[in-house]
């Protein structure tokens, strides 16, 4: 019924190689969207072909090429963001979180979209003090990270749109994870398929900080419900499981059936190693394995209440083992 | 030690949330004031439960006429009792003298001068002089240069470090506790955040963080320093001003103006 129902029907999608905007892209064009697949690269290796997708080049920083890929959708999904750690330019951050978004609202308030979902994270909250974060909460720490930062500014971008009349609903994913390639942004790929060919060797700190994983399957729901029932400026949580480190790696050892040998690592000692990191990256300009803003960090936890998105998107969260063994088995040799 | 009960003024942002948060966190009881609409409601419950602190707040224009005495008295209907106070509300500017309003600059000195003043001044009728309390006094580092376009703010900072300075010798001796916090620049508003990435080496490391300086200058108040600087930088910057000639120093800042002129 549902397939039937939204033929024709012509959406957008930006970052549509990303970790989450691929997935997005395909679960649309399933539902019968024609979707409008918007990515620098038409012929990225994690693009997933079907039927009903249309790649369309373009950079969210070309508002040409945006206007191009726009013209007769009726619904915008923008997850194009700069997530890494690090980037070569600094600058990248926010001209890709900050102006690339800017660009992609301004233009789907001139072409009459309908509704825009904006892809946003938890970073914008960052660590948690005591109970888990939900929406109306204050951010407790500064900006050190510039992924964190800049995707702030962003959302202080839309709510500008929203008061010039555009509906665009914000979705915020925490730490996400699930079958998909091992991007630079990805850092639980990293985690579940260094450890299953064991060349991942330690636990940060005592390992017992808390993060929250969100299974990419529901943050891609997440994101169609947004769109059909989100509330217009209204922020939703897209969370998944709080879990430490110990208990991640665990589930790891349960699922896989491997033993391997892993080395908690003080947090003091991670930081040192990070700030020669941070001096190498300076003067070389060369990717760094870590930053001390990320160091810092792993004395804190990571938590977020989903309960919102539960309430009013029907959101659903798949048991963390469940996801996690969907993950192992997408990276397993056949 | 007796409880202790903080009010904090401009609390919903920048400085003042991060006192808010590293009071709370010390267990101190709080009464948060800030402008309507500002969102200091949220910012309560969730001190509320994180923490489990009394959270009282009042939402309130600081420039208003009676706004000092309207405070007080809300408290004294409540049967609240602060013995920390927190001068934190003010408003800054980075813009040429002729491109502010009077009405803009009324409304600077009235919230930076005129608001600390007399909240201070009630607050000393307030307290309980035999316990002992606190008063931390924002000021700015940059109340001891001269910055070419913060000509009032500038000002109205170097009015609160007289002031600060004084009252410390009138209550020598006394059990009030009163300190100046002279931070440097602070990645708070989202222009800032903006503008203070975009600087580059010594200059970068001058910026800090907000949650950082909370807790620095609690730290310092409840030790009764007379002057908090966080920031090794600052210090640093602060050092070199007291040592560098006033005729270098007049060269430094005019050689610094042409270029910002003629950019």
């Amino acid at each position: 019924m549902e397939a039937v129902a939204n033929k024709y029907l012509r959406v957008l999608v930006t970052g549509a190689s990303g970790f989450i905007g691929r997935k997005l892209s395909f679960a649309l064009a399933e539902m019968g969207y024609d979707v409008i697949a918007f990515c620098r690269d038409i012929k990225h290796p994690f693009l997933i072909n079907h039927r009903n997708i249309q790649f369309v080049k373009g950079d969210v920083l070309d508002p040409v090429s945006l206007e191009r890929a726009m013209e007769g959708c009726y619904q915008v999904y923008h997850t194009a963001a700069m997530a890494k750690m690090w980037c070569k330019n600094e600058q990248d951050f926010y001209n890709v979180n900050v102006t690339g978004t800017r660009n992609v609202l301004d233009c789907a308030l001139k072409l009459g979209v309908e509704r825009v979902v904006h892809t946003s994270t938890c970073g914008v909250w960052g660590p948690t003090l005591n109970l888990p974060v939900s929406e109306n909460d204050p951010r407790a720490v500064g900006f050190p990270i510039s992924y964190e930062r800049t995707k702030y500014l962003a959302e202080l971008e839309v709510k500008e749109f929203v008061k010039k009349g555009l509906e665009v609903v914000i979705v915020n994913p925490s730490r996400v994870y699930g079958d998909g390639p091992i991007t630079d942004s990805n850092t639980v790929s990293k985690m579940v398929t260094g450890y299953i060919n064991g060349t991942w060797h330690f636990i940060p700190g005592d390992g017992k900080a808390i993060a929250n994983y969100a299974f990419v399957d529901d943050v891609v729901d997440g994101h169609i419900a947004a769109m059909q029932n989100g509330r217009n400026g209204e922020r939703y949580i897209l969370g998944g499981t709080d879990v430490s480190f110990n208990g991640f790696f665990n589930t790891l050892k349960q699922l896989t059936g491997k033993q391997r040998i892993l080395y908690r690592i003080p947090v003091s000692i991670i930081k040192a190693y990070s700030l020669l990191e941070s001096v190498k990256s300076r003067l070389f300009n060369a990717a760094p394995f870590f930053l001390p803003e990320f160091a810092d960090r792993l004395k804190y936890n990571q938590q977020y209440s989903s309960n919102k998105a539960i309430a009013e998107l029907n959101y659903r969260i798949t048991p963390f083992t469940v996801g996690l063994e969907k993950t192992i088995n997408h990276f397993k040799p056949d | 030690m007796k409880q202790l009960t903080v009010l904090i003024t401009g609390a919903s942002e920048g400085l003042g949330k991060s006192f808010a948060i590293e009071s709370a966190k010390r267990g101190l009881g709080l009464v948060l004031v800030s402008l309507p609409n500002s969102g200091l409601e949220h910012l309560a419950n969730y001190l509320r439960v994180n923490f489990n602190c009394k959270v009282f707040y009042i939402e309130i224009d600081l420039t208003k006429n009676n706004a000092a005495t309207e405070i007080f008295e809300k408290l004294k209907a409540r049967k609240i009792k602060v013995n920390v106070l927190i001068n934190n509300a003010g408003l800054g500017n980075w813009s040429w003298f002729e491109d502010k309003s009077i009405d803009f600059y009324r409304t600077q000195i009235d919230l930076n001068i005129t608001n600390t003043v007399l909240l201070t001044r009630l607050f000393l009728n307030h307290i309980d002089k035999n316990a002992i309390s606190y008063i931390l006094n924002v000021g700015s580092l940059g109340g001891h240069f001269i910055v070419p376009k913060k000509q009032v703010y500038g000002a109205t900072k170097s009015f609160i470090g007289y002031f600060t300075r004084c009252l410390q010798l009138e209550l020598s001796g006394s059990n009030v506790h009163i300190s100046l916090l002279s931070p440097g620049g602070m990645n708070t508003k989202p222009e800032l955040l903006i503008m203070n990435n975009e600087l580059k080496g010594f200059a970068k490391a001058t910026i800090l963080e907000a949650d950082y300086v909370a807790k620095t200058a609690i730290d310092g108040m409840l030790k009764g320093k007379k002057e908090i600087i966080p920031g090794f930088a600052n210090r640093f910057l602060l050092l070199l001003d007291k040592i560098i000639p006033g005729f270098l120093k007049e060269i430094i800042i005019r050689r610094k103006l042409k270029s910002i002129l003629t950019a």
